[in-house]
């Protein structure tokens, strides 16, 4: 008896003094500034990341050449404080500041750059952005490997590194000229994987056998192991001048090249730090080093991340606020929650169904302005299936599709309904709008392509990810078109994985999907369908369309590609390999009393610029930056 | 008691393999891969990917390969979360998981079982009724709504609550108290059956006629047997708790291991999948195992083979 009471007094003890511990343990003085970035980000290293949450954190910790203006995210001076381009506008050349330091002390140099641009097109760095490098001269055919090499080349061998050296550490390079690549099987017409090719190079005069294999993989005699084959990188065109001097060569005029340049792909990373931690312990609080405003001082998983203002910042006079709390809630419900008990000052996306609550509250909330964004909602037809492969059924499914109604009943924020691909935010330009809702043009157009009155049409298939919103679009969608030309139509939805795959393989007939504007230029929208893009995703070829952004890419007069661009999305708005719906706007909440908070069609909010007036409650009428329309 | 527990050792292993070898053909056999995100890769860069994570060998030498890293207790890195290995996502998520779990396990097992013997020893009564219908209620109504409903009531209209996050004593009682309801209505219901059970046995009957008081017949001879189903109970519940609760871990933003489950699957994250279904079958096979040591405690007339 006596035992049992010992046993259960043990337990109770221990019991509370684990909870102690795990709550104490958690325990961090509050931050000045408090925001909900969404779901717990995929990485903090600017090479690996992709999504906004990821965005928030790199563009505070990292700075690039140029960074974005807080107000209209056009690239002002970051890292280097002036640029020169040449007249073609290719050649850029880039003066880097004197005080510009990392935040262990050391200077931040031209060199820094060209290693961390190297990285972002290394094959073997994984970067999902790595294509918004390949503007440079030569960079796509480095970052696209062995693939691209032809006989002539110049190229550099990497062997393998090492095998306890750190996963960041290159093995080393053998520079030499390519004479040729075989097939390692004779029997093949044409490589099945990188790992079939066996690249001929000669190096001092003496040629050499190289192919890309593990120590464990079996190989031919006379042909070496290597890691990687990839063009000569001193092809490519960025260029050390001194240690304060960077000079970059583009392949073709881009004119947004510089806007590039402040998104977070080019930020630069410290190559001391990488080198001595390795992937991915470089990226712990303890060990990075950073060359932005902000630098790392806590970071826990679902929880939050802590940045604190950089004392090593060439600009940190005006950085204002001390420290930063980016909360990862990815429960909108949740993160509202919060906001509305005052425990944060900006939440990024408020719940659809309370948000139309909140626009219709009189007076007018002084802490809620959606603004146009540049992303698109569209649906993807897959072009390479009958019946979708005619172009009178992918015109005909268009018309009847009711935007107005799509965007009165099925979203809630003032979404704005879209007849174009590019959205009419775009600065510029002059959006080719398709057709509108036209039910009586669509019944003929579908009468003619054979399916009188939807008769004999096979049924469609709408694929959307696992999400109430697009389920309520789909399902409009779908009533609209049973409606209006008497199809039937079912829904499928899949989890973001699978339905991924299914986009890219073509396993769909018809899908939405939203594209997000990587930079202020149109071509970010029109380039994704060319003949097998990347992000095509409908099987859409068509030869004068990629000849139409070929073109535009070369032209070295503004107003002439502007107008080359114009007429591909003419094109494409009558080949409707896409139908638009609407375009996005931004939905943050920001409480008055935060300052420097811009909307901007990005729906970029650089923290740097961020501030809070004291003198300020949220009862205030007064407006802040963020109450006025976008710029 | 030793080969009972070499026995339950080798069985351990046993599960765990069984366990390993049907999530990884799962995980598997499902289309989307790690490498899968909305910005699309060049074919050349998604075969490097392929060929780090070694997707692009046979299945049978990545199964041999992740089975000899996983028994030497490496999970790797996660998949999507690149920043952490998994260890370090468990070792962040766990306690947190954990300490809530205790505290609301704490809350259900003190509601649970006073509600429970109260029931049992006033039965028929007016308050059995009405504790028994709370215990309905309880199992009946599920967690996000009653979460709802106390941060309605306890946030919004009487503020003596944060709305969420982690890092002090009073963020962690709503949510405790949220996850325990369902535990605690359950113990009720378990306890009360057990003791009424208990209490018409020939043992009870006998001390009632040594001339004990109710309370010490309730307390010192009935409630131990009455435990066992209870303790059954509590066994694969403890190791469900301390893992985390996907949606009250959501709801109130607290960083524990729950979510993960949820997000580890629905993204691909083979690696950070298979650490946490693994370690949630370790954790269950040893909670059971302390429910079957704990019988000999509870009850002299078991014994363990």
């Amino acid at each position: 008896m006596l035992g049992r009471t010992w046993f259960l007094g043990v337990l109770f003890f221990a019991g509370v003094a684990a909870v102690g511990w795990a709550v104490y343990g958690g325990r961090l003085p509050p931050a000045d500034f408090t925001f909900v970035n969404e779901t717990e980000v995929a990485s903090i290293d600017p090479a690996l990341i992709t999504g906004q949450p990821e965005g928030r954190i790199v563009m505070a910790l990292f700075e690039g050449l140029a960074r974005l203006r807080a107000d209209n995210t056009k690239a002002e001076p970051g890292a280097a404080e002036k640029w020169e381009i040449s007249d073609d506008g290719r050649v850029y050349t880039f003066r880097l500041r004197d005080d510009a330091r990392w935040s262990n002390g050391d200077p931040v140099t031209a060199r820094d750059f060209l290693y961390s641009i190297r990285r972002l097109i290394d094959p073997f760095t994984f970067s999902r952005y790595s294509y918004q490098a390949w503007y440079i001269e030569n960079a796509k055919r480095y970052n696209l490997g062995g693939s691209t090499l032809v006989a002539g080349d110049p190229v550099e061998v990497e062997l393998h590194p090492p095998a306890d050296a750190r996963n960041t550490v290159r093995g080393k390079l053998l520079l030499g000229k390519l004479v040729g690549i075989d097939l390692r099987d004779s029997k093949q017409t044409k490589p099945k994987s990188a790992r079939d090719r066996i690249y001929v190079v000669e190096i001092d005069g003496h040629e050499q056998r190289f192919q890309v294999a593990d120590a464990s993989d079996a190989i031919e005699t006379g042909v070496q192991r290597c890691r990687q084959v990839l063009l000569d990188f001193r092809q490519v065109g960025v260029r050390v001048i001194d240690d304060r001097t960077l000079e970059i060569r583009l392949t073709n005029p881009t004119p947004y090249f510089l806007d590039l340049l402040g998104f977070y792909p080019f930020s630069p990373v410290h190559r001391g730090c990488l080198e001595k931690y390795g992937t991915p312990d470089w990226t712990k609080p303890e060990n990075i080093v950073t060359n932005g405003a902000y630098r790392l001082v806590t970071r826990r998983i679902r929880d939050r991340i802590r940045l604190k203002r950089s004392d090593n910042y060439w600009g940190r006079e005006n950085v204002r606020l001390d420290v930063i709390d980016a909360l990862s809630i990815d429960n909108r419900t949740t993160a509202l929650n919060l906001y509305m008990t005052g425990m944060i000052d900006w939440v990024t996306v408020p719940p659809a169904e309370v948000l139309r609550e909140l626009l219709k509250s009189n007076p007018p909330r002084n802490d809620l302005n959606p603004a146009p964004q540049l992303t698109t909602y569209y649906f993807l037809l897959n072009n390479t299936r009958p019946p979708l492969n005619d172009k009178r059924v992918r015109q005909a499914l268009a018309l009847a599709l009711d935007r107005e109604e799509v965007t009165r009943v099925a979203t809630g924020a003032g979404e704005v309904p879209a007849l174009s691909l590019v959205p009419p935010s775009m600065p510029d330009y002059t959006q080719q709008p398709c057709k509108p809702f036209n039910p009586e043009a669509a019944r003929k157009l579908l009468a003619e392509a054979g399916f009188p009155d939807g008769r004999g049409f096979p049924k469609l298939e709408i694929l959307y990810n696992t999400d109430q919103a697009h389920q309520a679009i789909a399902e409009l969608v779908r009533k609209q078109w049973q409606r209006e030309l008497g199809i039937t139509a079912s829904l499928r939805n899949e989890e973001w994985g699978s339905f991924q795959d299914s986009q890219q393989q073509l396993k769909y007939l018809v899908a939405r999907r939203a594209w997000v504007g990587d930079y202020l230029d149109p071509n970010t929208y029109l380039d994704m369908f060319v003949t097998n893009g990347e992000n095509n995703c409908t099987g859409f070829s068509n030869a004068q369309y990629d000849q139409l952004i070929a073109d535009a890419a070369k032209e070295p007069d503004q107003k002439k590609r502007r107008q080359i661009l114009e007429s591909a999305e003419r094109l494409l708005m009558d080949e409707m390999p896409v139908i638009p719906v609407y375009f996005y706007v931004s939905r943050n909440m920001v409480r008055p009393h935060v300052r420097g908070f811009y909307n901007n069609l990005q729906d970029l909010h650089a923290l740097h610029a961020i501030w809070l007036d004291p003198n300020v409650n949220d009862k205030d009428p007064r407006p802040n930056e963020y109450m006025e329309p976008v710029k | 008691m030793i080969w009972f527990i070499v026995r339950r050792l080798i069985g351990l292993i046993v599960t765990l393999w069984c366990v390993f070898t049907v999530s990884f053909l799962l995980m598997r056999a499902v289309p989307g891969g790690p490498y899968s995100g909305e910005r699309n890769l060049p074919p050349e860069i998604e075969e490097n990917i392929k060929h780090r994570y070694k997707l692009d060998l046979p299945l049978y030498r990545q199964y041999a390969i992740e089975l000899g890293n996983v028994a030497r207790g490496d999970f790797g890195l996660s998949m999507r979360l690149q920043d952490f290995n998994v260890n370090e996502v468990i070792s962040q998520g766990l306690p947190v998981s954990a300490a809530l779990g205790i505290f609301a396990l704490s809350f259900a097992i003190t509601l649970g079982l006073s509600a429970g013997i109260v029931s049992a020893l006033y039965r028929g009564s007016l308050a059995d009724w009405m504790l028994m219908s709370l215990a309905t209620i309880g199992i009946a109504v599920p967690s996000f709504v009653i979460a709802g409903l106390a941060i309605m009531l306890l946030v919004f209209t009487i503020p003596i609550f944060p709305a969420a996050g982690w890092g002090t004593l009073r963020q962690l009682v709503l949510p405790a108290i949220c996850l325990g309801t369902l535990y605690a209505a359950e113990i009720a219901r378990i306890t009360r059956t057990g003791m009424l059970d208990a209490l018409s046995q020939d043992f009870v009957r006998t001390a009632r006629a040594k001339g004990l008081s109710n309370v010490m017949v309730a307390l010192r001879h009935a409630l131990p047997s009455a435990l066992l189903p209870v303790v059954s109970f509590l066994g694969p519940a403890v190791a469900g708790i301390l893992t985390g609760s996907v949606v009250i871990e959501r709801i109130f933003a607290i960083p524990g291991l729950g979510w993960h489950f949820v997000q580890a699957a629905l993204q691909r994250d083979y690696t950070l999948a298979m650490g946490l279904v693994l370690l949630y079958t370790l954790l269950l096979y040893v909670m059971n195992f302390l429910v079957d040591l704990s019988y000999g405690i509870l009850d002299p007339r078991v014994e363990l083979k």
